[in-house]
């Protein structure tokens, strides 16, 4: 009853807590709703066929997704013929997909997607709209969407693994793609891994018996389970998105976290009196800090209510945006996810839990006393807990940095961020220590002015309350200079190491392709590598494995991958290649320098992978015109790649610091109005004590200054402290110096928008309340 | 309700300000002490001492005859919800909490269900019934106190502490206030101790205990005459110059 009173009266004293705890989760509600829409779903193209069956995992990569190898079309051919006598099974459709493309058209990433068989339409539902089925190879029926005006009887342009053809457009169909005849189509593609069936009846039942009837040669998925279809490359562009959104996830929930403790320490220490009243009423410690957890979590519900549909409702304004990022695949699309909206509401609770944790312990600590004192002046404001946690987080943060150099280098990002995340808390906790003499030192030039004094004075006895308005700042700051800061760095680095081992070639790169055909490399003089997967057995295990086919060159493996595959030379590889077939090789070579970790004749990679493409051709002659390929030296070439890779981490990086950013500055003003507007009767005594309305407002944007100049050298501290850690990181994994790159522009400029911030917060509640009258 | 040589010493060292020194007394049960002296004697300290708000430096004070000294702030809490209330000169109100909230506080932090009779019934004896539902910020100086004191008598406390009650009051106000402290122990056989600089307050008390440098230097009972109490006051004021 009274938390319920206390916060529908006092509503504008947690105004603070309420929007950084309505910011955490709408930023929550959102990523989340974003994150759970983009689960692997089963593709369009096979909704008419509800029972699939997909060629046996062999294992798992490194990114933790099945290994499937491909059936041989004696074994597909076997399948089919186990599966046809079952009477529901209408028919049985090997599923061969290749690179086609539209000559003069950009890969948006999925042209090695859309090559498809005549007979696969089926699977989708797809019919004819106009013309005839492909008869022979040459022919080809094609997606209305994909090409207005293009009708039956015309030709289209295209390019495919081969390289670029002329095919004879016979007719058009309701579904997306280019379908040529299956024995086409089954001679392009990289072996087969899925079946099709059509069916009548009930598609568990058919399933069952088709499980039956195949055994361990296939899988057999039926309803959703065939989202395990999505190919690899949707998969991949799902991962990359998810990335930054768990980066968005647990950021906003560190934010609230910090936020929402320095606010409720805020809102304890500015009641010290009513509590002390409480107290003095008969409450017991341990009735208080209920009381202030009952509050809380009162608040963390309606900024809950409020902030979960707001992220909901933005999460699909944000997808749009991140499919042509590239951070998710062409028709992702939010929907509407009540466990993310439903998780986010009670996220928001346990973060403000959690944050009013120290503030209820130490509220339950005012003496009934307070009730009699005038706003305490504090006067100890560091507290035994302050600097055991201080010191603590000190110790873990600076551990975390410390063993970065012998992390993995995929954990070295997020350690960083770990210890950053424990340095800002640090600072927030020992920010008390250095405020006392910051002030002093600020406030020296002008102690014989009334403004001067009573900053002085005002700040020094309400050294907590300054703590408590710098919070925001200092992780705006912290995290700006960090994030900035690494990607800097390791660019740098990255880019000496660029320029110091690129020859001066040229070379012929794939130009919005996804690579280049065998027409344009068999027409250049150079060397150049196609690129495959094959499935390497040895023992008992299977590994997949990056191979590559180099023209001529020996059976070669590097030597981790002759370790990894326990091969040395002479003994034999068993692998398995992408059309499905096997193969034992014998080891020729094992090389530091090796292209690849597997390195294999050319002709040999062709005959098995017909759809593979070649990255990048190094000239030797001059360049012969190709199409798809563009001519460019090799340093520009590798510049092109680091950029792609940098546009991304830019991308990332613009989007983290936006959230903090954002968010926190929000922080800043609301924690800063909050701060100011209980002040209301301090500053009404000055007036009557014959302050002017503008010497009020002097002393209150100083104090808004010195906050924010606190938070923003403690910010700055800490983020240049977590950069020498990522440096030393970076020189481990260079093995030679990097030079620390410290991003003051990114720095000072968030530092001087806070400050904004902070003064025009502190200026309102001044402005909006000039009567003297009670 | 009994001092014992009450010392209490702010501060350390050589800055250290002895605000009671051996301090002896004792309220018996059904009687109204009023205690007065110069600014600065001790008199909130003492209040605040007796009422386990602050803790001694030396000597025991017993309420209900339970000394109170050693007991932990749990427990302290416990005797002080039920069997010591409090009017203070500001701010004795919730501002979030209605009168009638305010009222019955003490019982729900004890965890009792009121009866809605009981807070009518207190809101009535100080003449408030139609203001229940009024925040602090709708209500007079006077009102405040008067809610205050409704809230002080409704666990039937061994006793009542009241620093300044009238000090921020006009003169009607107050006397409001001081009758209704008055009807408390006559009706109810409350005990009640009172700081007051008024003499004109000071007379509705059964005793005057007069406090200098943090002694006792005086004490009057019986019905003592405001003139009497004033010309004390002053006699003292004259010394402490
Ligand atoms: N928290 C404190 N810290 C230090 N000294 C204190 C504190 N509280 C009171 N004192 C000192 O103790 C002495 C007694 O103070 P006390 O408040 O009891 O006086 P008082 O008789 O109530 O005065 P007044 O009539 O002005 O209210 C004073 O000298 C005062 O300065
Ligand atoms: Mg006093």
């Amino acid at each position: 009853m009274m938390a319920w009173a206390i916060v529908r009266h006092r509503f504008a004293s947690f105004a603070g807590t309420f929007v950084a705890i309505a910011l955490g989760v709408a930023v929550v509600a959102c990523s989340v709703t974003l994150y759970l829409s983009s689960r692997p779903q089963p593709p369009e193209r096979y909704d008419a066929s509800p029972v699939m069956v997909q060629a046996p995992s062999v294992g798992t990569n490194d990114f933790s997704e099945s290994e499937i190898r491909s059936w041989t079309t004696s074994e597909l051919t076997d399948l089919a013929t186990k599966l046809r006598p079952e009477p529901r099974i209408t028919n049985v459709i090997p599923d061969p997909v290749f690179y086609v493309q539209e000559l003069g058209t950009e890969d948006m990433g999925t042209a090695q997607l859309d090559g498809h068989s005549w007979s696969s339409a089926a699977l989708g539902g797809y019919r004819l709209t106009a013309g005839r089925a492909p008869e022979k190879r040459g022919e080809v029926v094609i997606g209305t969407s994909l090409r207005k005006g293009t009708g039956a009887g015309g030709s289209i342009e295209v390019l495919t693994a081969v390289g670029p053809e002329t095919w004879t457009v016979t007719g058009t169909t309701d579904g997306g793609g280019y379908y040529v005849t299956d024995s086409d189509a089954l001679a392009r593609s990289s072996g087969v891994r899925v079946i099709g069936l059509t069916v009548t009846g009930d598609p568990e039942r058919i399933a069952d018996s088709a499980r039956a009837l195949i055994g361990t040669s296939g899988t057999v998925l039926t309803g959703p389970d065939r989202a395990a279809l999505e190919p690899a490359k949707v998969t991949r562009i799902r991962w990359i998105g998810a990335q930054l959104l768990i980066a968005m996830v647990v950021l906003g929930a560190f934010a609230t976290v910090f936020v929402v403790a320095s606010t409720c320490a805020l809102t304890a220490s500015q009641r010290r009196r009513e509590l002390g009243l409480l107290r003095a009423a008969g409450a017991t410690p341990a009735q208080v800090r209920r009381l202030m957890y009952a509050e809380t979590a009162l608040i963390a519900l309606l900024a809950g209510l409020v902030g979960a549909p707001l992220g909901a409702v933005l999460a699909p304004l944000v997808a749009g945006p991140m499919v042509s990022f590239g951070l998710e695949p062409p028709g992702y699309e939010a929907t509407w996810q009540p466990a993310a909206v439903g998780g986010a509401v009670l996220l928001g609770l346990v973060v403000a839990l959690a944050g009013v944790a120290v503030a209820a312990r130490r509220a339950s600590k005012v003496p009934p006393l307070a009730a009699l004192r005038e706003a305490a002046a504090e006067t100890r404001s560091m507290t035994p807990s302050r600097w055991v946690f201080g010191l603590l987080s000190l110790a873990a943060g600076a551990g975390l940095l410390a063993a970065m150099p012998t992390m993995a280098t995929e954990s070295k990002t997020t350690a960083g961020m770990g210890a950053a995340m424990l340095l800002l808390t640090t600072a927030a906790l020992l920010a008390p220590v250095v405020i006392g003499p910051l002030v002093r030192l600020a406030t020296g030039p002008w102690r014989g002015s009334a403004t001067g004094m009573l900053v002085r004075e005002g700040t020094l006895t309400g050294v907590r309350r300054v703590a408590s308005t710098a919070a925001p700042v200092l992780v705006t700051v912290g995290m700006t200079v960090l994030l900035t800061g690494m990607v800097a760095t390791i660019d740098e680095a990255a880019g000496i190491d660029e320029a110091a081992d690129i020859p001066a070639a040229t070379v012929l790169a794939p130009d919005g392709t996804p690579g280049l055909g065998e027409t344009a490399v068999s027409a250049q003089t150079g060397t150049s590598r196609l690129d495959t997967r094959v499935l390497v057995t040895h023992g008992s295990a299977v590994t997949g494995e990056d191979a590559t086919g180099v023209a001529g060159a020996p059976v070669t493996l590097s030597p981790e991958a002759a370790k990894e595959l326990g091969a040395s030379i002479g003994s034999a590889i068993n692998l398995r290649w992408a059309d499905g077939t096997v193969a034992s090789l014998p080891v020729e070579k094992i090389d530091v320098n090796a292209a690849a970790p597997v390195v294999l004749p050319r002709d040999l990679v062709r005959r098995h992978d017909p759809d593979a493409l070649t990255a990048l051709v190094v000239l030797k002659g001059d360049p012969q015109p190709a199409a798809g390929g563009r001519v460019l030296s090799a340093r520009d070439y590798a510049r092109e790649q680091v950029d792609e890779e940098g546009d991304l981490v830019d991308l990332f990086l613009w989007v983290l610091i936006g959230l903090t950013a954002g968010y926190t500055a929000i922080a800043v003003a609301s924690t800063l109005l909050m701060a100011t507007a209980a002040r209301g009767p301090e500053f009404r005594a000055l007036r009557l004590a014959g302050a002017g309305l503008g010497q009020v407002l002097r002393v209150t944007t100083a104090e808004a200054l010195l906050a924010a100049v606190v938070g923003a050298l403690l910010g700055g501290a800490v983020g240049v402290f977590s950069l020498t850690g990522v440096r030393a990181a970076v020189e481990d994994e260079m093995g030679r110096e990097v030079a620390l790159i410290i991003p003051w522009a990114a720095g000072i400029g968030v530092a001087i928008l806070c400050a904004v911030l902070a003064v025009a917060a502190t200026a309102v509640p001044v402005l909006r309340r000039t009567e003297l009258a009670r | 309700m009994e001092l014992r040589a009450v010392t209490k010493r702010y501060g350390h060292a050589e800055n250290a300000v002895t605000a009671l020194d051996a301090v002896d007394a004792r309220f018996a049960p059904g009687t109204f002490t009023a205690v007065m002296g110069p600014s600065g004697s001790g008199k909130s300290t003492l209040l605040q001492c007796s009422a386990g708000l602050d803790r001694v430096t030396g000597g025991e004070v017993r309420i209900d005859g339970v000394p109170i000294t050693d007991l932990s702030e749990r427990a302290l809490t416990r005797l002080r919800r039920s069997r010591v209330g409090f009017v203070f000169q500001t701010f004795n109100l919730i501002p979030a909490l209605t009168a009638a909230q305010n009222v019955v506080l003490p019982l729900r932090l004890a965890g009792r269900r009121p009866q809605p009779s009981e807070v009518t019934a207190r809101l009535t004896e100080v003449g408030l019934a139609e203001r229940a539902g009024h925040r602090p910020a709708e209500l007079s100086g006077g009102q405040q106190q008067r809610v205050a004191i409704a809230r002080a008598l409704i666990t039937r406390p061994a006793v009542i502490f009241a620093d300044e009650p009238t000090g921020a009051l006009d003169a009607r106000s107050g006397a409001e206030v001081l009758r209704l402290l008055r009807t408390a122990v006559d009706r109810h056989g409350q005990t009640i101790v009172m700081v007051t600089h008024d003499p004109v307050a000071a007379a509705h008390a059964d005793r005057v205990l007069f406090l200098a440098d943090g002694r006792v230097v005086d004490d009057l009972t019986g019905p003592v005459g405001s003139e009497k109490i004033a010309v004390h006051t002053a006699r003292l004021e004259e010394s402490a110059r």
